[in-house]
């Protein structure tokens, strides 16, 4: 370590999606020579293979840099001026012939970089949790956008020192001076605070490190000295276990420490400190206002709570650090195993050990065991949000080596029913679950009932045991080209949503607040908002509430026979279109059979539409030529195999393909 | 990986040779053919030359069939050709061909057929042109980006038997965007009036990876309707019976005796060789492609063998397989006493399973009663799912 204590700054660098976080980061790396040149590839922090292919930030990463500053100096000398990088121990290399004292005092910063995506704003919460400051970027191109002010709250919510950055000066389009009056205009920064950098050529990049050292003020001192380290990341390790990631408010945390979780009370022996820097740097201790890893053999993620305060076995603090919420899932979907060869049963295992394994690496997805009529066995899961739905069922192919079906996302109901001696049931037997005092977006049902979460329609109790159905309503803000505004409220009023707010951004745009039901913007919503304003619209949106409203959960009959997995939720008064709609959608998506097939949406018994499948009258290949019989056996097999992964509903055959029309929405 | 010449008993009686040249790519087309910028006939001939030397101890004596397609085979140069045609002779034993029992088919793109290339092919033996004529409707013609004058269909037809090659037949494609009922009737009409005796009349196939389907996803035409292409199908089979031409295969039709008996050989399952460049063969249970691009053909030889990227030997159960789906497609159908017999060797429920599902097609209509599986008219229009429903028989 080394010699005199350094000054400790602990930042978040936040910014809507694609605005150049990551990038920032790499050159924060690159100028405390915290990395080579030569090791600098792109976007080093995102070091998961998915974060890399689609060029996005999934998981914050906290890491450890070292930077000598004068104070008062304007600008920074950047240290790959030097002869060689930070060694291990953190110890700063200099200039040829100088001392290390040449170059301003010693400096650690301790900086997390945020995803950008709404799905993962929790992971920017967290890290604020942990931090005094947050850089704020903004791209010169595209202005302030919804992410930028729900970040910028948030951190403002935190109380944290934010020091706001335009990036991508370097590109023709940039706008700097507008953007700098955005700025101001929405959040209140004065236009000329905003420093101007580019992430990518480095410009900028020496003046964004002084005020780092000068903006943001240090770590609050010791209020007590037990031991008190927030918990603000776990990630799942093959070799070592859950690694903790914690940030030290009160007392020094030493290898060998026993230590207690405040939350969950459970103990741990700890072996091993370390920084990430980003390489890991084992150390012996954390002191106050630093940050780093804990390995403690901790098997498994369920382990550790997210939020939790880690105190001394034998001096434990008297009271726990402020925690923060548990992620809530907002989506659910079914997966199945796709069928192989060799049978359901054992698929069925291989799914069960990619979705336990995915857990132990990612908590914020939840997950249950299901049946289904028609697809066999497989999970129900809860997401974040809808690119979380994707990811996950990316890496469950991808790191679990299983084929996965999915059925159409839906969003959770809360309902109200009629309080009886026994648990009311879902069709399937399951006891649903209750809604009670203190969990989030809980409103007392009238007396003498109950209130009953439910994220499956199929999983829908009789519905005369049903008094209300309340569902998730969220509020809404779109960043939108003032000229695009007419069609922006007509697709959300289309769509059940209430205008609540508008305000200026700046002379092109707007920022139109709504509140709207969450079922009517995960599937489709972003895209055709996004289409509207030619890509310039942005939007963010958070659930406030649940609220009753006219819903009525719709059945989808196939020749004759209710599906349940077809069945959706939907409002009385867009029943009737959505019934067509989804209807004429698996007119096209079930294959002819040899006989007429009626396809009908119906609620409580009354059909609402419907459909008719033609018999088929032909099914033949014209051509099969010799170099063809392979293929052409194969292609027929793999019909033989998709007639497995299809579904008989009685004497019909359903793809999967279909399982997704639901969440077409007719418009 | 080379191939060890056959066992006496496994030699095949039919060789097909791949010529992958083409002077324009038809948009719904997934044959390997190249238009050549850079004069590759004359190589290309050499190392074909070679490889049909390389396979020759595979091959019965005498031959059966010869079968050169493409590509466009009628585009190699006479002079070629008859360098392609000497060489078969020294290596292959061709006297059935000659004495006309036998067969050798070559395919024609009724724009490159001239006098002389006529008159060299009937020299060296070939019995019988396959001319791609498609449509005889320019606007269709033009739909599928195929680039001929229709007009020279029946030039190129005359060309051929005067020069003394006796058999000919015709493909068309159906079900092409724009046609109607009475469109495909007027092909027909045109083609019977040209006197072939065999047509092959192709639905129009959405290969992947063709123009045609890109087109087609990017919206630019509609494809033709299930129901429409049900008709044309049932429409020229009725035609063609009455014209004395029945259907003898799902898209094949001949007088009697005019069935192709190279194409024949494939779906019996029989063994054949294959030369050139993405040519496919069967020999002693065992199928392989050779590499597609004509570059590695031409760059890479062992012993004359091309190189291979498929190789594939057929167990029991696959053999069963293609030999059921290849059979359900013809009219002469399956021998049953041969299939449960080959089933027999799967596991000892299968042949019953194989019966049963035999059983459901007959009490359907879709299958003839008798000793031989051959499907019905009705069964004929949906051979593929009654092939999907045997091979699933064919798994416990
Ligand atoms: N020209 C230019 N491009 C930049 C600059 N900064 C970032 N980019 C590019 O902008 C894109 C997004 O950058 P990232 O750093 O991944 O953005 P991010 O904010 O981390 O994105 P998320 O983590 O997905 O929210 C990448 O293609 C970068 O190369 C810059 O200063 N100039
Ligand atoms: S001529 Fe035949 S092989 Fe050549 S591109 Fe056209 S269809 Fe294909
Ligand atoms: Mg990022």
């Amino acid at each position: 370590m080394p010699d005199s204590s350094p000054h400790i700054r602990n930042f978040s660098i936040i910014a809507h999606i694609d605005h150049g976080k990551s990038t920032l980061a790499d050159r924060l790396l690159q100028a405390t020579n915290a990395v080579s040149p030569r090791e600098a590839k792109e976007q080093i922090l995102d070091s998961m293979d998915l974060e890399r292919e689609r060029g996005i930030t999934i998981k914050a990463s906290a890491v450890t840099v070292w930077h000598r500053h004068k104070p008062g100096a304007k600008a920074d000398d950047l240290e790959t001026d030097y002869e060689a990088t930070s060694d291990e121990t953190g110890e700063h290399k200099v200039k040829k012939g100088e001392s290390a004292e040449a170059h301003g005092d010693l400096y650690m910063f301790n900086f997390i970089d945020t995803p950008g995506h709404v799905d993962f704003n929790y992971e920017v919460s967290r890290a604020l949790k942990a931090c005094e400051g947050a850089i704020l970027v903004v791209d010169s191109t595209q202005g302030v956008q919804a992410q930028t002010l729900v970040n910028a709250y948030l951190a403002v919510n935190e109380n944290l020192h934010i020091i706001p950055v335009i990036n991508k000066i370097d590109l023709p389009g940039a706008r700097p001076i507008d953007v700098a009056m955005e700025i101001e205009q929405t959040l209140g920064f004065k236009a000329e605070d905003c420093l101007l950098v580019s992430a990518k050529t480095g410009q900028g990049i020496p003046e964004l490190l002084a005020s780092i050292a000068e903006k943001f003020p240090p770590p609050r001192p010791p209020v007590t000295d037990a031991l008190r380290g927030l918990i603000f990341d776990a990630v799942y390790d093959d070799y070592r276990g859950v690694i903790v990631y914690t940030r030290i408010f009160d007392g020094t945390l030493k290898v060998g420490d026993k230590i207690r979780m405040m939350g969950t009370q459970r103990t741990f022996l700890v072996s091993d400190l370390g920084k990430m820097t980003p390489k890991p740097v084992r150390v012996k201790e954390l002191g106050p206002g630093e940050t780093g890893y804990v390995v403690a053999a901790i098997r498994t993620l369920k382990d550790v709570r997210i939020g939790d305060t880690v105190t001394h076995e034998h001096h434990p603090a008297a009271e726990a650090l402020p925690g923060y919420q548990p992620p809530r899932q907002m989506v659910f979907c079914d997966f199945y195993p796709s069928t192989k060869e060799d049978g359901e049963s054992s698929d069925f295992e291989d799914l069960r050990e990619a979705v336990e394994k995915l857990s132990l690496n990612d908590s914020s997805f939840t997950f249950q065991p299901v049946h289904s009529e028609a697809l066999g066995f497989g999970y129900r899961c809860g997401f974040l949000g809808l690119l979380h739905m994707d990811i996950i069922q990316e890496r469950l192919e991808r790191e679990g080596g299983v084929e996965v079906v999915q059925t159409a996302p839906t969003v959770s109901y809360q309902i109200v029913c009629r309080a009886g001696t026994d648990d009311i049931v879902s069709p399937s037997g399951q006891v649903l679950k209750k809604v009670i005092e203190g969990m989030p977006h809980y409103a007392p049902p009238p007396p003498g009932h109950v209130l009953l979460e439910v994220h499956n329609p199929a999983e829908l109790p009789n519905p005369s045991t049903i008094m209300e159905m309340r569902e998730p309503i969220c509020r809404l803000e779109l960043m939108i080209p003032k000229d695009k505004i007419g069609d922006i409220m007509k697709l959300v009023l289309d769509r059940r949503g209430q205008y609540k707010s508008q305000s200026f951004v700046s002379q092109t745009r707007d920022l139109l607040q709504f509140e709207i039901p969450l079922a009517e913007i995960i599937y489709d919503f972003f895209d055709k908002m996004k289409g509207l304003t030619s890509g310039y619209g942005t939007m963010d949106y958070e659930v406030i509430a649940y609220r009753p409203d006219n819903l009525v959960k719709m059945d989808i009959l196939v020749n004759g026979e209710p599906v349940e997995a077809l069945s959706v939720i939907v409002h009385r008064e867009k029943a009737e279109h959505r019934g067509r709609a989804l209807c004429a959608k698996l007119r096209e998506q079930i294959p002819r059979h040899q006989f007429e097939i009626p396809v009908q949406a119906a609620i409580g018994g009354k059909v609402i539409a419907r459909e008719t499948i033609k018999a088929y009258r032909k099914d033949v290949l014209a051509k099969c030529y010799g170099g063809d019989v392979s293929r052409k056996r194969k292609l027929l097999e793999k019909q033989k195999e998709g007639k497995k992964r299809m579904k008989n509903i009685g004497a019909v055959t359903i793809p999967q393909e279909a399982f997704m029309a639901v969440l077409d929405t007719g418009d | 990986m080379a191939l060890a010449a056959a066992p006496a008993h496994a030699r095949a009686g039919s060789l097909y040779l791949h010529v992958p040249f083409c002077f324009h790519k038809c948009h719904y087309c997934d044959f390997y053919s190249l238009v050549d910028t850079r004069d590759r006939q004359a190589p290309f001939v050499d190392r074909l030359i070679e490889e049909l030397a390389a396979l020759a101890p595979s091959a019965q004596r005498p031959l059966q069939t010869i079968f050169v397609g493409g590509g466009t085979p009628s585009l190699l140069r006479t002079d070629l050709w008859e360098r392609l045609l000497a060489a078969l002779d020294r290596w292959y034993d061709l006297a059935s061909i000659r004495a006309g029992s036998g067969e050798f088919t070559v395919e024609c793109n009724p724009e490159t057929v001239t006098p002389d290339l006529t008159a060299t092919l009937r020299a060296g033996g070939v019995t019988r042109v396959s001319m791609g004529a498609q449509s005889f409707n320019r606007t269709h013609l033009k739909a599928l980006e195929r680039w001929h004058d229709p007009d020279n269909v029946p030039r190129a037809l005359t060309l051929a038997r005067d020069a003394g090659i006796s058999r000919a037949s015709i493909d068309l494609i159906f079900a092409i965007p724009g046609q109607s009922l009475a469109d495909v009737e007027q092909d027909l009409d045109t083609a019977l009036r040209l006197g072939v005796t065999h047509l092959s009349c192709y639905a129009l196939t959405y290969e992947p990876h063709t123009a045609m389907t890109a087109r087609l996803t990017r919206g630019e035409f509609q494809r033709a309707d299930e129901d429409l292409e049900a008709d044309m199908f049932l429409l020229i089979r009725e035609r063609l019976a009455a014209a004395g031409l029945s259907a003898y295969e799902v898209s094949n039709f001949a007088r009697p005796g005019e069935e192709c008996r190279h194409n024949l050989a494939y779906w019996r399952q029989d063994s054949w060789l294959a030369a050139g460049p993405s040519a496919s063969g069967h020999l002693a249970g065992v199928r392989w492609k050779n590499a597609p691009r004509l570059d590695d053909y031409l760059a890479s030889s062992t012993d004359g063998f091309a190189p291979i990227v498929e190789f594939e030997p057929l167990d029991p159960r696959r053999a069963l397989a293609e030999r059921l789906m290849t059979g359900l497609r013809l009219r002469e159908g399956l021998d049953e006493a041969d299939m449960l017999d080959q089933a027999a060797r799967l596991d000892h429920a299968a042949p019953a399973r194989l019966r049963a599902c035999a059983e459901r097609h007959r009490r359907a209509g879709l299958m003839h009663p008798g000793p031989r599986w051959a499907l019905t008219d009705s069964g004929i229009l949906i051979a593929d799912r009654a092939a999907v429903e045997f091979l699933a028989a064919l798994s416990p």
